[in-house]
C-alpha cells in the first residue's frame, strides 16, 4: 500500500456509528433539561416550536429521496459541516445558560458533554472521509457575527434550536452511518 | 452728619448700579426661548433625555428659570406628559433633564417641545413665558430590524410588587397576536394600529432565570421578552461590630434574601467609618473585617451600605470599641485532686493588653443540668474548687468569659467532663422477710431493694447477709450475694434470727440493715377487710398498735397471679396509720392482697391486719357451672358450689337468676321481667348472697321446659349472658306409674324365675312328649316275640296307587319326622321306591300330584322335607332333590294349587302321586330297584303323604337336597 492510500473505512464507521447511537440516547435527555431550566412556555408540557430556526444552523430536516440519493461525499460533509456548527452552538448555548442559568450545574454538564461528543464525532467523520479518500472538509466559522446582545429570551429560543437540533442531527447520522455501514462491511 | 452724607450717597449708588443692571438683563432675556433641543433615548432605562441651551443671557450672568415640558405621543396633539423644571440658567451651559416613560419606547414615536420663564426674585413682574420650543421627534422604530413583529421592553428587570407596561409592534397589518405569561393569555389594549400594550401589575418573583412573556401571530411570527423580577433588597439586619483582641472589629449583619438575577449580580456592602473617613467594600455578603487603626480610635461611627441595581440601603451603628470585646474562648481546661466529692478545675484566657481583666462563668452540669453556676474574676489563669459532689458521678465543667471593663458577651464556652470517685454506701439497704416452711423446715427468704445512685456511691459489687442467734451470740453466719441479686433463702430451725445486711461497693460496706425473724411462720389468722380506693391508688389504712415502736410495713405483691410472687413493701414510721400504694403493676380486675405488719424495736414484724381490693373492679368474666338436682314436677334445685368467689375480677355482690320466659307469661312469684339486649323478655331473680349457691326453682308446671341461666355480679356489672341451660319437669303422674309399674315388673320377673325352675314340672304336666311308636316298648315285645315285620299300623283301609317302602335296617335309628334331624343323618337315607301300579297314561307331561300330609301325625315332618313337592327325573338321584325351603312356601302352596287342581283337572287325566303313610322298611337307592328286589321289610313308618300337583315345581334341586323320600308314579311328567 502506497503512504496516504485510504485504509478499510469499515473500522472509523464502526466507531462513528458506535458513538452517534450513544449520543441518540442522551439527546432527548438534553433537550428536557434545557427546557426545563427556561421556565414557561419551554417547560410546559409538550412544548414544541418547529418554526424557530437558526440561520446558522442547518437543518437536519430532508426528504427521504434527496437524503437517500446523496452520496458518500456529500452526506459525510453534510453531516460534518452540521456537527461543526453544532458545536459551536453548542458552545454558545453553554455561555448562555451560565449566565442565564448558573444554579443549574446538570444543564452545563450535559451541554458540555454534548459538545465534546459533537466534536468526537467530527473526528470520527474526518477519519472516514480519509479512509474513503474524501477531502476533509476545512472547519469553518459557522456561528459569523453573534448577536452578542440577543436578549434573554432570544438566547432562550436559540439554545432550544441548538439542542432540538442536535437530536434531529444525531437521528440522521445514525441513519447515514448505518448506511455507510452496510455499504463498507468489515 | 457728612459721614451719614457719604454712607447715603454709596447707598443710593449701588442701587442705581443695580437697578442698571436689572434693567440690562431684562432687555437682554426677554424672551429667552430653549434652542438648540435635543432628545435622545436610552432604551435600557427606557428614558428620554432631553438637553437644551438659553443662548441669549449675558456672560457669566445666572438666573433662576422655570420650563415647562410637553411630552406628546403618536402626534404631536396627543400630548401625554407636561412638567415643569425650575433650575438656574448660565449663558451657553446645557440644561438636562429626563423623563421615563412607562410606554417603552420602541413602540411610540413621542415628540417633545419645552418652554421657559425667568424665575428670579431679582427680576421685577411681569414674567413672561418664552415660545415654545419646536416639537423635536424621538422615534426608536427607526432602529427596529426587518422582523414582522417586535415585543418590549427586552430583558427588563423590575422589583417585585412593580407593574411593568409591556407593548408590541406589528408590520402584519392583519395580525391576531395573542401574548401569554407563564401558560395565561394576557389581555391587550390597542394603542395604533401597529402597536398594542398589556400591563402586568404587582410582578412577582417567580424564577431567577426570569418570567417568559411572549406573544405570537400564529403562522407569522413569535417574539418573546424576560422579565426579571428582582426580590426587595432589604435593609442589613443586626448590624454589629465587635473584637476580640483590638487588632480587629468583625462587623456582621443579616442581609436578608439575595436578590441575585442573570441581569443583576448579587447586592454589594460597602463598610463606611465616618471618623476616619475610610471606606471598604465587603468580601463576604453577611461580614466584613475592619482593620483597628493604630492611633487608638476608640470610637466609630459604621455605615453599612448594602446596594444592587436597584436599590440602595444603609444602616449605621456607633460605638466605642472598649464596649466591644468579645473574648475567645478560654482553654487549657483541667481537673486536679478529685475526690469523690471535691475536684479543682482550672483554666486560662486569651489576655487582651496588660491591664485586661475577665468575668469567668463556671458551670457545674451533671446530667444535663446546671447543678452549681459560679463567676470568678481572672487575669491570666483561673481556678476553683468544686465541693459537695456526689460520689462516683459524672460532672461536666463549662467555663466561658466577658471583658470585665465592659460586659458585652460572653465567649464562646469549653467544657470538659470528670467523674468523682467512689464512697462507701450511705444507706443501707431496705430488707423485707418472708417466712415460709419449706419441707416442714421453716425457711427465711430476704428481700432488698437496690440502692439508688445517691445511696450507692458506687458501683454494688456483693450484699453480705450475717445471720446472728441471740441465744448464741457468739455464732455468726456471714453469707455473700454477688449484685444485682436482690434476695437470698435461708433455711432456720425454730428460734429466732437477727440478719444484719449490708452492701458492699469498692470503698466499703453501707450502713447494716437489721431485721428480726422468728422460725415461726406467725401466720396467725386475722380477718381480711376490704381496702379503699382513690385517684392515687390503693388508700390502705390500719388501726395504731401501741406493739410497733419501729414503725409498720406494707406489703404486697404486683402480680398477684404470679406464684411465688415477688414481694413489694413499704416502711413507714411509728405514727403513720395509713398510706397511699400506687404502682404502675396494679391492673383492673386483679385482686390485691395488702399486709399490714407492725415492727417491733426488735426489728420483728407481726402481722397486724389484712386489706384486698381491686384497683378498679370488672364484671364477671364467666358464669359458674350450674349442677341441676332434685328434678319433680313442680321444682328443682341448681347448684354452683365450685365457684370460687375470691378469684374473679370483682367482689361478687350475688348472682341473677335468669329464666327464660313466654310472650304473656307470668314470671315465678320472687322473679320479675326483665328485657334483655336481644329483645328477648326474662324473668330475674337477684341473689344477694355471694355464698349462696344453690336455689331451689319452685312453683313450676309438670312436663315443662325451662331455660334458665345463673350469672354472678359484681360493682362493675354482671357476668356475660352466656347460654341457658334447659329443664324439663317431670310428669305428675310419673310417681304413681312408677309405684304400680315397680312391683308388676318384680312379679313378672319372679314368675318367669320360678317357670324356669319348674320348667321340667310344667312340662310333664302341660305338654308331655308324644310317644313314638316305633320306640313303643310293646313293639319290641312284639318284635322279639312274633314277627320281625310286624307294624304298628295296618294299612288295610287304604288303596294306595303307589307305595313307598323304605328298607330301613333294623338297628337304624334314623327317622325323618325329626325336625331337628342334622342332614349328615338324612343322607345316610336311602329309601327305596317300589312301583306297583302304573300311571294312567304314559305319555309325558305335566300332571297334578297329591300328597297327603297327616300333620297331626308329626308337624315337624312337614318343614323336613320329608314330603318333598318336587318332581324327580328319573336321571337324578333321589339324593340331589332340593327342599322347599319353608313349610311355610309349601302349606300356601297347597291351599292354593291344590284345590285349583282339583277343580280344573279332569279326573280321567289327573294322576295323583299317592305317598304312602307307611314308611317303607325298604332301604337304598332308588336307582337300585331294578336290580335290587324288595328286601324283607323290617320296619314299617309313617311318612307325610301328601299329593302336589306338578306344576309347582320348585327350582331344580340341589345336590344336599336329599331329605325326601317322595316317590313320582309318572317319570316323564318332569320333563318339558
Amino acid at each position: 500500500l502506497s503512504p496516504g492510500a485510504p485504509v478499510s473505512p469499515a473500522e472509523p464507521i464502526s466507531q462513528a456509528y458506535s458513538l452517534a447511537l450513544y449520543m441518540q440516547k442522551n439527546t432527548s435527555t438534553l433537550l428536557q433539561t434545557y427546557l426545563q431550566c427556561q421556565g414557561s412556555p419551554f417547560s410546559d408540557p409538550g412544548f414544541s416550536a418547529p418554526e424557530l430556526q437558526l440561520s446558522s444552523l442547518p437543518p437536519a430536516a430532508v426528504s427521504f429521496k434527496t437524503w437517500h440519493a446523496l452520496d458518500d461525499e456529500e452526506r459525510l460533509s453534510r453531516a460534518q459541516g452540521a456537527f461543526l456548527a453544532l458545536a459551536q452552538h453548542l458552545q454558545l448555548v453553554g455561555d448562555d445558560q451560565s449566565d442565564l442559568n448558573p444554579g443549574s450545574p446538570i444543564l452545563l454538564a450535559q451541554l458540555g458533554a454534548a459538545r465534546l461528543r459533537a466534536q468526537g464525532l467530527l473526528g470520527n467523520m474526518a477519519a472516514i472521509m480519509t479512509a474513503l479518500g474524501l477531502p476533509v472538509p476545512p472547519e469553518e466559522d459557522t456561528l459569523g457575527l453573534v448577536p452578542f446582545g440577543a436578549s434573554a429570551f432570544e438566547r432562550k429560543c436559540r439554545g432550544y434550536v441548538v439542542t432540538r437540533e442536535y437530536g434531529h442531527w444525531t437521528d440522521r447520522a445514525v441513519r447515514d452511518l448505518a448506511l455507510l455501514k452496510a455499504k463498507y462491511p468489515g | 452728619m457728612a459721614l451719614s452724607t457719604i454712607f447715603l450717597t454709596v447707598f443710593l449708588l449701588a442701587l442705581l448700579s443695580l437697578r442698571t443692571y436689572q434693567s440690562e438683563v431684562l432687555s437682554e432675556t426677554l424672551p429667552l426661548t430653549p434652542e438648540s433641543l435635543n432628545v435622545s433615548i436610552n432604551s435600557a432605562h427606557q428614558r428620554l433625555h432631553l438637553q437644551w441651551t438659553i443662548h441669549n443671557l449675558a456672560y457669566h450672568q445666572e438666573l433662576k428659570m422655570v420650563f415647562q415640558i410637553q411630552i406628546s405621543r403618536f402626534k404631536t396633539s396627543n400630548v401625554i406628559w407636561k412638567e415643569s423644571y425650575s433650575t438656574t440658567v448660565k449663558q451657553n451651559q446645557g440644561l438636562h433633564w429626563s423623563w421615563e416613560s412607562k410606554l417603552p419606547l420602541e413602540c411610540a414615536t413621542h415628540f417633545v417641545r419645552v418652554r421657559g420663564k425667568v424665575d428670579d426674585a431679582r427680576i421685577p413682574e411681569p414674567k413672561f413665558w418664552s415660545n415654545w420650543s419646536r416639537w423635536e421627534e424621538a422615534d426608536a422604530q427607526n432602529s427596529l430590524g426587518p422582523d414582522l413583529l417586535f415585543l418590549f421592553p427586552e430583558d427588563k428587570l423590575v422589583e417585585e410588587g412593580s407593574d411593568v407596561t409591556f407593548c408590541y409592534v406589528s408590520r402584519n397589518h392583519q395580525h391576531n397576536i395573542s401574548c401569554y405569561l407563564e401558560a395565561a393569555q394576557i389581555h391587550i389594549d390597542q394603542l395604533d394600529p401597529r402597536v398594542s400594550t398589556f400591563k402586568l401589575k404587582n410582578v412577582s418573583f417567580i424564577r431567577r432565570t426570569g418570567t417568559n412573556i411572549f406573544c405570537e401571530d400564529p403562522g407569522v411570527a413569535m417574539k418573546g421578552t424576560v422579565l426579571f423580577v428582582s426580590k426587595i433588597l432589604e435593609e442589613p439586619k443586626d448590624f454589629f461590630c465587635e473584637t476580640q483582641d483590638f487588632k480587629n472589629l468583625n462587623c456582621a449583619w443579616d442581609p436578608g434574601s439575595d436578590t441575585t438575577l442573570p441581569k443583576q449580580p448579587s447586592q454589594s456592602y460597602t463598610l463606611f467609618e465616618s471618623f476616619s473617613g475610610k471606606k471598604m467594600l465587603c468580601e463576604h455578603r453577611n461580614f466584613c473585617n475592619w482593620q483597628v487603626a493604630q492611633d487608638s480610635q476608640e470610637m466609630y461611627n459604621f455605615t453599612l451600605v448594602a446596594e444592587n441595581y436597584l436599590r440602595k440601603r444603609r444602616v449605621s451603628i456607633l460605638f466605642n470599641v472598649t464596649h466591644r470585646v468579645h473574648p475567645m474562648s478560654p482553654y487549657n481546661l483541667f481537673f486536679e485532686n478529685i475526690s469523690a466529692t471535691n475536684a479543682t478545675v482550672t483554666w486560662k484566657v486569651h489576655a487582651i493588653g496588660n491591664y485586661s481583666t475577665f468575668l469567668c462563668q463556671l458551670e457545674l452540669l451533671g446530667e444535663g443540668k446546671v447543678i452549681q453556676q459560679q463567676n470568678v474574676s481572672v487575669k491570666v489563669s483561673g481556678e476553683y474548687l468544686l465541693d459537695d459532689l456526689e460520689p462516683d458521678t459524672r460532672y461536666t465543667a463549662r467555663v466561658r468569659c466577658a471583658y470585665a471593663n465592659h460586659f458585652w458577651k460572653w465567649s464562646e464556652p469549653i467544657s470538659q467532663k470528670f467523674s468523682t470517685s467512689e464512697a462507701a454506701p450511705s444507706e443501707a439497704p431496705d430488707v423485707w422477710r418472708n417466712v415460709r416452711l419449706v419441707s416442714g423446715r421453716p425457711t427465711v427468704t430476704l428481700f432488698w431493694k437496690p440502692l439508688s445512685k445517691s445511696q450507692a456511691n458506687g458501683k454494688i459489687l456483693f450484699y453480705k447477709v450475717i445471720v446472728e442467734n441471740p441465744d448464741k451470740p457468739s455464732k455468726f453466719e456471714g453469707l455473700s450475694i454477688p449484685a444485682p441479686a436482690n434476695s437470698t433463702e435461708l433455711p432456720l430451725n425454730g428460734s429466732s434470727y437477727q440478719i444484719h445486711v449490708t452492701a458492699h461497693n469498692s470503698v466499703g460496706p453501707s450502713p447494716a440493715s437489721v431485721i428480726t425473724v422468728s422460725g415461726d411462720p406467725g401466720n396467725r389468722e386475722v380477718e381480711e377487710e376490704r381496702v379503699n380506693i382513690t385517684e392515687d391508688g390503693f388508700s390502705v389504712s390500719w388501726k395504731p398498735q401501741a406493739g410497733a415502736p419501729a414503725g409498720y410495713v406494707v406489703e404486697w405483691c404486683d402480680r398477684p397471679q404470679d406464684l411465688p410472687c415477688d414481694p413489694q413493701w413499704k416502711n413507714l414510721g411509728p405514727n403513720a396509720t395509713s398510706t397511699v400504694i400506687d404502682s404502675g403493676a396494679f391492673r383492673p380486675g386483679v385482686r390485691y392482697n395488702f399486709r399490714i405488719y407492725g415492727i417491733s424495736t426488735e426489728r420483728m414484724a407481726h402481722l397486724l391486719e389484712r386489706k384486698t381490693g381491686y384497683i378498679e373492679e370488672l364484671a364477671p368474666s364467666d358464669n359458674p357451672r350450674v349442677v341441676t338436682s332434685h328434678l319433680t314436677s313442680h321444682s328443682f334445685t341448681l347448684t354452683w358450689k365450685d365457684y370460687s368467689t375470691e378469684s374473679q375480677p370483682g367482689f361478687i355482690q350475688g348472682y341473677y337468676l335468669y329464666l327464660k320466659s313466654k310472650v304473656g307469661e307470668q314470671c315465678l312469684p320472687g322473679f320479675e321481667k326483665t328485657g334483655l339486649t336481644d329483645d328477648s323478655v326474662y324473668c330475674k331473680h337477684r341473689i344477694d348472697n355471694p355464698e349462696q349457691k344453690t336455689f331451689v326453682m319452685e312453683n313450676l308446671q309438670p312436663e315443662s321446659v325451662y331455660e334458665f341461666l345463673i350469672t354472678p355480679y359484681t360493682s362493675a356489672g354482671e357476668g356475660p349472658l352466656g347460654a341457658f341451660t334447659k329443664v324439663t319437669t317431670s310428669s305428675e303422674y310419673s310417681h304413681a306409674l312408677v309405684l304400680i309399674l315397680l312391683p308388676m315388673i318384680f312379679f313378672i320377673l319372679l314368675f318367669t324365675i320360678v317357670c324356669y325352675l319348674k320348667s321340667q314340672w310344667l312340662k310333664e304336666k302341660c305338654y308331655p312328649d308324644i310317644p313314638d311308636p316305633c320306640k313303643s316298648s310293646v313293639l319290641s315285645l312284639i318284635k322279639s316275640k312274633e314277627n320281625p315285620h310286624l307294624t304298628i299300623m295296618n294299612v288295610n283301609d287304604c288303596v294306595p296307587d303307589a307305595i313307598e317302602v323304605i328298607n330301613k335296617p333294623e338297628g337304624s335309628k334314623i327317622q325323618f319326622v325329626g325336625a331337628s334331624k342334622s342332614l349328615t343323618e338324612a343322607e345316610f337315607t336311602k329309601p327305596t321306591y317300589l312301583y306297583l301300579l302304573p300311571t294312567v297314561k304314559n305319555s309325558p307331561g305335566p300332571g297334578p300330584c297329591i300328597c297327603f300330609e297327616n300333620f297331626t301325625y308329626n308337624q315337624a315332618a312337614s318343614g323336613s322335607g320329608s314330603c318333598d313337592p318336587f318332581p324327580i327325573t328319573p336321571q337324578v338321584p333321589p339324593g340331589q332333590r332340593g327342599p322347599l325351603t319353608s313349610r311355610g312356601n309349601l302349606l300356601k302352596a297347597l291351599e292354593k294349587n291344590y284345590m285349583n287342581s282339583l277343580g280344573e283337572i279332569p279326573s280321567g287325566e289327573a294322576s295323583l302321586n299317592y305317598v304312602s303313610q307307611l314308611v317303607s322298611p325298604m332301604s337304598g337307592d332308588k336307582d337300585n330297584l331294578p336290580t335290587n328286589p324288595p328286601e324283607p321289610i323290617l320296619c314299617s313308618e309313617y311318612k307325610m303323604q301328601m299329593a302336589l300337583p306338578l306344576g309347582l315345581a320348585s327350582p331344580p334341586p340341589s345336590e344336599n337336597s336329599r331329605l325326601s323320600s317322595t316317590a313320582l308314579l309318572d317319570q316323564g311328567e318332569h320333563y318339558r
